[in-house]
């Protein structure tokens, strides 16, 4: 589904965390949002995912305005940077709960929940940890079963906040690729927040630069690199 | 002596002393009365023992105090849930004023408490004459055991999920919603489950305090044998007839419920710290 | 941009308007019923008789006799538990030795017997018609029914306060401060006098303030030890009931206010700490 983002706008109080911003994500397309702490690329993923409503401007999801959509009929899955878990629940428990939180009659029956949380956790190729809670797992198994969550939902999009903030480097290069295999296997529009332009260049199709509130530059990796539009690009993207 | 109870050695000093000032302090304070109190039974032998204990007034006595505590434990875990939730996610004016209150029952002397709840529900008080014409009589009745352990225990559960509630983290409810559950649905599936440990152990420690509580019942319970007349009233009145041994007998009957109850509140502690990672 | 305004929903993370002003007014009621009305109670039946009554009252040489014993019971037992939480908390924080956990267990322990059996262990230990009792007795000293057996029973409830508020602290702060002024030549008393103690003082005096309500407030268990003797051994809540069922309605109120104004003291005292020292009592209040 593409994503069109209209002169988005977000102040907290007298505070502007977001200028008027425009952008447009074609469908299934990996983006990444790019920028130092501060520059408003979570607060436009937020806003995306309903967790944050815009003071102006909207955001249309397949053509259609989706600005005042609540975060429960959006169907983007959202994964944190913390993972969020529910630390009560096993890591079947978790993945299927965004199907049992549906109401009664569009809600699966056991054993297809059963089946889709299985297909779930071969398609994070984690199939055996359903049992496990959540403590029981490494930071890279956690990340892993927040994408299943997230996907469990059959989300329009895939919203992601520094997915590998937690993860040490090895883990991190490893679970990049992971990203990039399931986002290529379920074709869903991702967009994915990050402050290492590294990570950015090397996953997404398209790069957003972001600063102050503001879209510096958006464009191809290659692009960017090549043509940096303004001297923030520039120093931020060289490393 | 150090050297023996050290695990590993420290450079620090006073090992000895402050271990010496607090042992010597436990012996006399703690350890010593309770083992004269548990000799005593001893002495007077299991048999005996029960046979003091299984007596129409002291069952009664026994169960009234067990029942009243754990009727007002109830009533404080949806009442103290309430209010730690209210006191930690909203802001409206008087809220630091009430935070302040909750603590009364901890800091006002039970007595006070006592005489208090007893003017006001007595037939000629202000709640009391509110709530005849309702058919309800408070004091004098179970009713107003209810009220005055209500009172007594009511800053535990309060005070135990109050900071729960403040770690809990706001991105577990957001990833509810964004999975498509309505609020009550996050409240009821992921805070709920969450507090439940805290809550559990509130209940617990609220439950342990009423039922040895003694001071803020005896004056609005009316104290008629059989009927609302607490366990630890029993044993001040045996006594008062220098009744040592029937005396002993009661104390530790309600030692036994007390331990039994901490050990509960351990295994919870435990249970939850080793499932969730939460105290 | 108005439409937007108008078909914004709620944020996330709380509850609905009409849910969020029906559970404050729930819990504003269920506070003013349960906590404030006898609270004003206490108060209002003081007054009963004017101030006139309350003065009458407070004159009443048993009155004053169990003001003083209550003053002296706290003055004496207060210092010695917070000698003992000291005590208690260099040892447990700062070294590491076996059977740990059940000595703090042992300290909670006074938290979940009841005062009133509290007060019957000490009849048992020190009463007459025991062995230890009699002895002392023979002796010419007199525990149960006299003022030692009354600071005993205060000292066993008020046992884990300060104990309680300064393990936990203490923890978390470890003992590399500590370390450091040892290496520097600072002599043991010197570290905990200049170091340790500073740290801790703000645990330290929020423990002393509970540690003090609940020493001047206890009943249960000085009722059982004291004898209720007036003018030798009542303290003022027991001298709070034996007015009452002597039905002097006033005097029984207005030594009721007195404790109840030091509870709200004491209230004052311990919410202006947790906002000045929020951080430093955070150990505290997470237990």
């Amino acid at each position: 589904m593409n994503i069109e983002i209209e002169e988005l706008a977000k102040e907290f109080g007298t505070t502007r965390a977001l200028h008027p911003v425009s952008l447009s994500i074609p469908s299934g397309a990996l983006v990444a949002l790019l920028g130092p702490s501060g520059s408003g690329k979570t607060t436009l993923l937020r806003i995306l995912g309903g967790l944050e409503f815009p003071t102006s401007g909207r955001v249309l999801f397949g053509g259609q305005d989706a600005t005042g959509l609540s975060v429960q009929k959006r169907r983007a899955g959202f994964v944190f940077q913390s993972y969020a878990l529910f630390r009560h629940m096993t890591v079947f428990e978790n993945i299927a709960y965004g199907l049992r939180a549906r109401p009664r009659k569009e809600r699966p029956t056991e054993a297809e929940i059963g089946r889709r949380v299985n297909r779930l956790l071969d398609l994070i190729q984690l199939p055996d940890i359903g049992a496990r809670y959540p403590n029981q797992l490494s930071g890279g198994q956690r990340q892993r079963v927040a994408l299943a969550r997230a996907l469990a939902i059959e989300p329009r999009m895939l919203l992601l906040d520094e997915p590998f903030g937690a993860l040490d480097a090895k883990v991190r290069k490893e679970l990049r690729q992971g990203l990039r295999e399931i986002h290529d296997r379920t074709g869903l529009s991702t967009v994915f927040v990050t402050h290492d332009q590294e990570e950015a260049m090397e996953l997404a199709d398209l790069v957003v630069v972001m600063s102050m509130g503001r879209i510096e530059q958006v464009g191809k990796p290659a692009e960017i690199r090549a043509n940096p539009a303004t001297d923030f690009v520039r120093t931020f993207t060289a490393a | 002596m150090r050297a023996g109870l050290l695990r590993s050695p420290s450079p620090l000093p006073g090992f000895g002393l402050s271990f010496g000032i607090m042992m010597t302090m436990l012996s006399i304070v703690v350890l010593l009365p309770i083992a004269a109190l548990l000799g005593r039974g001893l002495m007077i032998g299991p048999a005996d023992l029960w046979g003091m204990i299984n007596a129409r007034r002291i069952w009664s006595a026994l169960t009234l105090s067990f029942r009243a505590a754990l009727i007002a434990s109830l009533f404080n875990l949806v009442f103290g849930l309430l209010l730690a939730w209210v006191l930690v996610r909203y802001r409206f004016w008087g809220r630091r004023f009430i935070d302040a209150a909750v603590d009364l029952p901890f800091a006002l002397p039970t007595a006070v408490a006592g005489i208090a709840l007893t003017a006001l529900y007595a037939p000629n008080g202000v709640f009391g004459q509110a709530l005849a014409p309702l058919g309800f009589k408070v004091a004098y009745t179970e009713l107003g055991i209810w009220v005055a352990l209500v009172f007594v225990g009511l800053p535990f559960v309060v005070r135990t999920v109050q900071p729960v509630i403040e770690e809990l983290e706001p991105e577990v409810e957001e990833v509810s919603a964004t999975l498509g559950a309505r609020r009550a649905c996050t409240l009821r599936r992921v805070v709920l489950p969450t507090l439940a440990p805290a809550l559990l152990t509130g209940f617990a420690l609220a439950l342990a305090r009423s039922v040895g509580e003694y001071g803020s019942v005896i004056f609005i319970a009316g104290n008629i044998p059989n009927l609302t007349e607490i366990a630890p009233l029993l044993i001040v009145i045996r006594l008062e007839e220098y009744n040592y041994d029937a005396a002993a007998a009661i104390g530790i009957a309600m030692l036994v419920i007390s331990f039994a109850m901490l050990l509960a509140i351990n295994l919870i502690q435990i249970w939850s710290r080793r499932r969730i990672g939460l105290v | 941009m108005s439409d937007i305004a108008l078909s914004r929903p709620v944020p996330v993370t709380t509850e609905p308007p009409f849910a969020r002003y029906a559970l404050i007014g729930l819990a504003v009621v269920f506070v003013a019923l349960f906590l404030f009305a006898p609270l004003v109670t206490v108060f209002a039946e003081a007054l009963a008789e004017g101030w006139r009554g309350v003065v009458a009252a407070l004159s009443l040489p048993d009155a004053q006799a169990a003001i003083r014993m209550t003053l002296t019971i706290a003055a004496i037992a207060v210092p010695l538990n917070a000698v003992f939480g000291l005590a208690a908390a260099w040892a447990i924080a700062k070294f590491d030795f076996r059977g740990k956990a059940f000595l703090i267990t042992l300290i909670d322990l006074p938290f979940s017997v009841s005062p009133v059996v509290a007060g019957l262990m000490l009849v048992l230990l020190f009463g007459a018609n025991s062995l230890l009792g009699a002895w002392l007795i023979a002796n010419d000293m007199r525990i149960v029914f006299a003022f030692p057996g009354i600071l005993l029973a205060t000292l066993f409830v008020t046992f884990p306060f300060v104990a309680r508020e300064l393990i936990p602290v203490m923890i978390e702060q470890g003992r590399a401060e500590e370390e450091a002024a040892l290496t520097l030549g600072a002599s043991g008393w010197r570290t905990f006098f200049t170091v340790t103690l500073p740290n801790i003082r703000w645990a330290l005096l929020y423990g002393v303030l509970l540690c003090n309500a609940r020493a001047m407030g206890e009943f249960g268990a000085v009722a059982v030890v004291s004898g209720k003797i007036r003018g030798q051994t009542a303290t003022m809540p027991t001298m709070v009931e034996m007015f009452y069922n002597e039905y002097l309605s006033v005097a029984a109120f207005t030594l009721a206010a007195v404790l109840a104004m030091l509870a709200l003291l004491t209230l004052l005292l311990k919410s202006l700490l947790e906002w000045r020292h929020a951080d430093l009592l955070a150990a505290t209040r997470r237990h």
